[in-house]
């Protein structure tokens, strides 16, 4: 009986992994579905603001600017100046090697304005704000808050998420500016150290490696990342329903969800721009 | 304007453990028109509120709000995004990050394009009214007590809703709360064009007629 038993799992295998893919597949198309069901509704919402409705926005997204990127910014300079610094000692190690120093500050530059800025900076917005966000959209489906808002006039899309989807974006844009220059301040002071190396020179390299597509790299990534890490965030914690307990649930979700399409959308942009 | 603000055709509800609250209830409240429903909790009282505030989907039926129904799938029903429900749950309702003071503010400043300055000092003035001028600037408790409703129902008031309903207070009101709830309602009932749909606290009675929820059938007749 036993064999029969597994043979059997060894047949039902196949389609259970397939049922699997099928339900994760399904799953993430019913993410992205859900992501733009909301970016409509808020870029609806904003559209239809009038009169005291757009200040009261302005005011909740001033609220979230100041928590996303302004209270960030420790975590963020401490970030960009050693991973600025510690790219260059690994680039030059590596460099030295074949005599090319010369291209140590362009490639230092391209790395971090293309790929290393916009991953961490949405890493730690992830890590503080998204996780914020998910909790608290949670804890006010929960107790009945947005239902309340709702009943009393006031519309939850409008009130509660443009002004995240608005402040991801702006906070998103700011920060990756943020990070790709102190982390290019760390890269010239350890470079600094180790090489016969002027400001003005590092300047100059500077100005050959970053032209319209790095512009466009990071305008697009802050605009993409900025838009999914709040509309996720808010769309794992909405749909909590029954009970306090799924709230760490929906906030782990959340966290991997927007990780997993940081680097799938960071991927496909740079292949876009680069590839 | 329909001369129904609030109407249930062939309701039935079913709580989530499967029991049938209602099963084809016929229900309309006339604009203008005041009722009280007593008795403890269970009765569905709170049940009926929240099927006329559409928080509670109806397997069969439907509900219509200032004669417009109330469709789950598409909210941003008129009479509620124009600020005319005053929803006052047990809890209140209030969002806990913000105090009672922009609790109240924040419906004004979205239904009536109050400026900021405007909303808080008609929010002031029915905070007052509700005898919690000293807490304007504190921030709701959690879990929520008379505090929190009586402010809820301040809200109502300051918005010049005209469907209220209003769920009972949590745990029992002291006389200087009861004292100021009543004079809230007194007002509100004082309009002609404003329709109660309250439940529970003796002390509410007589602000409008009897509302008798029995084996998930509503009968009352309605002041106008």
């Amino acid at each position: 009986m036993k064999s029969h038993g597994t043979v059997e799992r060894l047949l039902t295998l196949p389609g259970e992994a397939a049922r699997g893919l099928g339900e994760n597949v399904r799953s993430v198309f019913a993410q992205v579905g859900s992501i733009a069901w909301l970016l409509v509704s808020c870029v609806r919402g904003l559209l239809g603001l009038r009169g005291e409705q757009f200040r009261v926005v302005l005011e909740v997204t001033r609220a979230q600017i100041r928590f996303t990127a302004l209270d960030a910014i420790p975590l963020c300079t401490l970030a960009a100046l050693l991973i600025g610094g510690i790219t260059l000692l690994q680039v030059f190690g590596q460099l030295s090697g074949f005599g090319m120093e010369n291209y140590i500050c362009q490639i230092l530059a391209q790395l971090v304005i293309r790929e290393l800025g916009p991953l961490l900076v949405g890493i730690v917005v992830i890590s503080r704000s998204g996780t914020a966000i998910a909790t608290e959209m949670a804890s006010r489906q929960l107790s009945g808050e947005i239902d309340a808002l709702y009943l009393n006039g006031v519309d939850p899309v409008r009130y509660l998420l443009v002004p995240r989807l608005l402040g991801g974006v702006i906070s998103l844009f700011t920060l990756i500016i943020y990070f790709d220059t102190v982390a290019l301040m760390g890269g010239f002071l350890v470079a600094w150290l180790r090489l016969p190396l002027s400001f003005s020179a590092f300047m100059d390299a500077l100005v050959r490696a970053v032209g319209p597509r790095e512009l466009m790299t990071t305008f697009f990534k802050a605009l993409v990342f900025g838009a999914v890490i709040p509309l996720l965030c808010s769309s794992f914690g909405l749909r909590v329903r029954k009970s306090t307990t799924e709230i760490p649930q929906a906030v782990t979700k959340a966290a991997v969800g927007s990780l997993a399409i940081l680097l799938l959308a960071g991927a496909f942009l740079s292949v876009m721009i680069y590839g | 304007m329909a001369d129904k603000v609030l109407a249930l055709e062939g309701v039935t509800l079913e709580a989530p453990d499967g029991r049938t609250v209602f099963e084809g209830l016929d229900w309309s409240l006339e604009r203008g028109a005041r009722v009280h429903a007593a008795g403890g909790l269970g009765n569905g009282a709170t049940a009926l509120l929240r099927l006329c505030a559409g928080l509670a989907e109806p397997s069969a039926g439907r509900v219509l709000l200032d004669g417009t129904p109330l469709d789950p799938e598409a909210p941003g029903h008129p009479f509620v995004r124009n600020g005319n429900l005053g929803w006052v749950p047990t809890d209140g309702g209030l969002a806990v990050n913000l105090s009672l003071l922009d609790n109240i503010a924040l419906p004004l400043r979205f239904t009536r394009n109050m400026s900021r300055e405007d909303a808080a000092g008609l929010a002031t003035l029915w905070l007052e009214r509700a005898g919690l001028a000293q807490a304007a600037q504190a921030k709701p408790r959690v879990p929520a007590d008379r505090t929190s409703w009586l402010a809820s129902l301040a809200r109502a008031g300051a918005k010049g809703s005209l469907l209220w309903l209003v769920d009972r207070p949590p745990g029992g009101l002291d006389s200087a709360s009861r004292r100021a709830a009543r004079a809230i309602l007194d007002l509100a009932a004082g309009d002609p064009a404003v329709s109660l749909v309250l439940v529970g606290g003796d002390w509410m009675a007589g602000l409008g007629d009897e509302l008798t929820i029995e084996d998930g059938r509503v009968s009352s007749g309605g002041i106008a």
